[in-house]
């Protein structure tokens, strides 16, 4: 009787064989397609934002050694929201400027708060471009083993089903096996884009820091030098 | 990052519901069906026990062949069919009698062909005899009989010729053909045929000439004379009355002694055998007896007896018991005489056990 009746369902489409799963299956199938859902999500964004993070770097790059007076540059960027090297720009020099404005003392003191405020800016920028690339990782390792999960407990609960029907008749023992390896494709499905992706974002996120770590340390030794240039007449005055 | 998300979910939707159309039921393998097969067992009785009888026949309990017509004249005779000698061929219809006549008819009219023979034969001689002081008469006098001949009816002038062929060497080679199925059809022959003993006295003469000149001429009537006539297909000469039953072409083998047959055999050995009562393991003890009977039912040989289980001493009491009683019931009655194939060779078992009282 029950034999009959799985022979009579024995269509394999996706849809039948998803919605013949158990809860359990269902459930990791489910999430494994969000996992899915939110690995396409963070790659789009990301692709997007370094895509943009490398024009504003290329842009700022040449503004600043166009020989622009770095007065004008920060006046024209501090009035709007930056990020990257803009970003580490603005917050060197609006210390630079606090530090004029009341009077600084030791060039050493000024040279290790601008380079203290550029390494904050500078680690916030880097986390802003890496962040999301953890859960793509997280997705990347543990989505085969999810799907692996959802594959046992549908195979365990298909040979169930089998010694209660009391037939090896393989049109009895396959659709629940390919049902429950249905669970295993979605997993790998989720994990290789993600791994891919984490891979790819991590060394690109790498490179955009070395980048912004590279003007950050110009930057700071040109400042250097200015500050040098701008209180040994002051000392000497005095 | 909603965007993303947004256009993340979108595509696999998207994804998905491509996958779901084309995707699809994948096609069932092409599986060539294969028929099982049937396994039958079938009781091999039915082929090594048939009994003769007709196959168009309806089913009887006795399968019987289509009656004889003939009374019985062989005695002892073992094969069915209407024989004067008892044949093992099976009887079979005679084939196509109409062309028999057909032939017999055309035999009658061919005859005459041959007879330019005695021409020919007779122009050697005469080409012989020509040097010969008188040709003319001995010429002349060949035809004289075929114009006598000439107005009789075809098949009379056949005897005319074959009877001096034959008499001539009857009485010259008396000896060397012993044909006494031919003479009959000789006599017949000669009744029939009214050729004047003139003619008989010429043609003598001349065949006496030309048989010692070719005595090593062959003739065929000789070979027809020393020919079997005997039908080979004409079967046996036991007769049968039964009406016919449905059955095999021919008896086969077949015909084991019946249970109660073999219990009467059992019954004779059993009733000399005195077995002394509360021998040890006695009952443990399996006898099996193989003899060779003949027809009277007397031994051929000495049994063969083979006792297996219990212990030694009464194995071999029981086994030298066994045979005492054989030698005793011999010979054996009650055996069926036309199942002697079947009991030629014999084996008994016995189990003491339970003739201990």
């Amino acid at each position: 009787m029950e034999q009959v009746g799985l022979a009579a369902t024995a269509d394999v489409t996706l849809w039948s064989l998803f919605m013949e799963a158990g809860f359990v299956v269902k459930l990791v199938m489910l999430g494994l397609i969000a996992a899915s859902v939110w690995t396409w999500a963070i790659v789009v964004d990301k692709t997007l934002k370094f895509g943009k993070a490398r024009r504003q770097l290329d842009a700022f790059e040449q503004v600043f050694w166009s020989g622009q007076s770095l007065e004008e540059l920060y006046r024209t960027l501090s009035d709007r929201a930056t990020s990257g090297m803009g970003a580490i720009f603005v917050s060197a020099m609006r210390e630079w400027k606090k530090s004029f404005e009341r009077g600084a003392r030791s060039p050493i003191g000024l040279q290790m708060r601008i380079d203290r405020a550029m390494d904050v800016t500078l680690s916030r920028e880097a986390e802003a471009l890496e962040a999301r690339l953890g859960s793509l990782a997280t997705i990347g390792s543990a989505g085969p083993f999810v799907g692996l999960f959802g594959t046992v407990v549908g195979i365990m609960t298909s040979f169930q089903a089998i010694a209660g029907s009391k037939s090896t008749n393989l049109a009895v023992v396959a659709p629940g096996i390919a049902e429950a390896l249905l669970a295993t494709a979605i997993g790998l499905l989720a994990a290789i884009p993600a791994v891919i992706a984490y891979n790819k974002f991590s060394a690109d996120a790498g490179k955009l820091t070395a980048r912004m770590e590279g003007f950050a340390d110009e930057f700071s030794a040109i400042l250097s030098r200015q500050i040098d240039e701008k209180l040994q007449p002051r000392q000497a005055a005095q | 990052m909603k965007t993303s998300l947004i256009t993340s979910a979108v595509l696999h939707a998207l994804v998905l519901t491509w996958a779901l159309v084309s995707l699809g039921s994948p096609e069932d393998f092409e599986v060539s069906s294969l028929e099982s097969m049937p396994v039958d067992i079938v009781p091999i009785d039915e082929f090594t026990q048939i009994q003769q009888g007709d196959k168009q026949a309806p089913k009887a309990e006795k399968s019987s062949p289509v009656p004889t017509k003939k009374p019985t004249e062989v005695a002892d005779a073992q094969n069915i069919g209407d024989n004067d000698v008892d044949l093992k061929t099976l009887p079979k219809p005679e084939a196509k009698p109409i062309e028999k006549e057909s032939t017999g008819a055309i035999k009658a009219e061919e005859k005459p062909v041959p007879t330019p023979e005695p021409v020919e034969e007779d122009a050697p001689e005469v080409t012989e005899e020509k040097p010969a002081s008188e040709p003319a008469t001995e010429v002349a006098s060949l035809p004289e009989p075929k114009e006598e001949v000439k107005p009789d009816p075809k098949p009379e002038e056949q005897p005319a010729e074959e009877q001096p062929a034959e008499n001539p060497e009857a009485e010259a080679l008396p000896d060397r053909i012993p044909t006494p199925v031919m003479k009959p059809k000789v006599e017949q022959q000669a009744q029939t045929a009214k050729t004047p003993d003139r003619k008989n006295e010429e043609n003598k003469k001349e065949k006496k000439k030309s048989s010692t000149a070719k005595e090593s001429d062959f003739n065929a009537d000789e070979v027809a004379a020393l020919l079997n006539k005997q039908d080979s297909s004409g079967g046996g000469a036991k007769r049968a009355k039964d009406p016919t039953a449905f059955g095999g072409k021919k008896t086969t083998v077949g015909n084991t002694l019946s249970q109660s047959e073999m219990d009467a055999l059992r019954g004779q050995i059993q009733n000399n055998w005195s077995i002394i009562p509360g021998m040890a393991d006695a009952s443990e003890v399996r006898i099996r007896v193989t003899m060779q009977l003949d027809r009277d039912g007397n031994l051929v040989g000495s049994p063969e007896v083979e006792a297996t289980g219990g212990s030694e001493a009464a194995r071999r009491a029981l086994a030298s018991g066994a045979s005492r009683a054989i030698r005793k019931s011999v010979p054996f009655k009650g055996l069926p005489a036309e199942k002697y194939d079947s009991w030629s060779e014999v084996v008994v078992n016995f189990d003491p056990s339970s003739m201990l009282f």
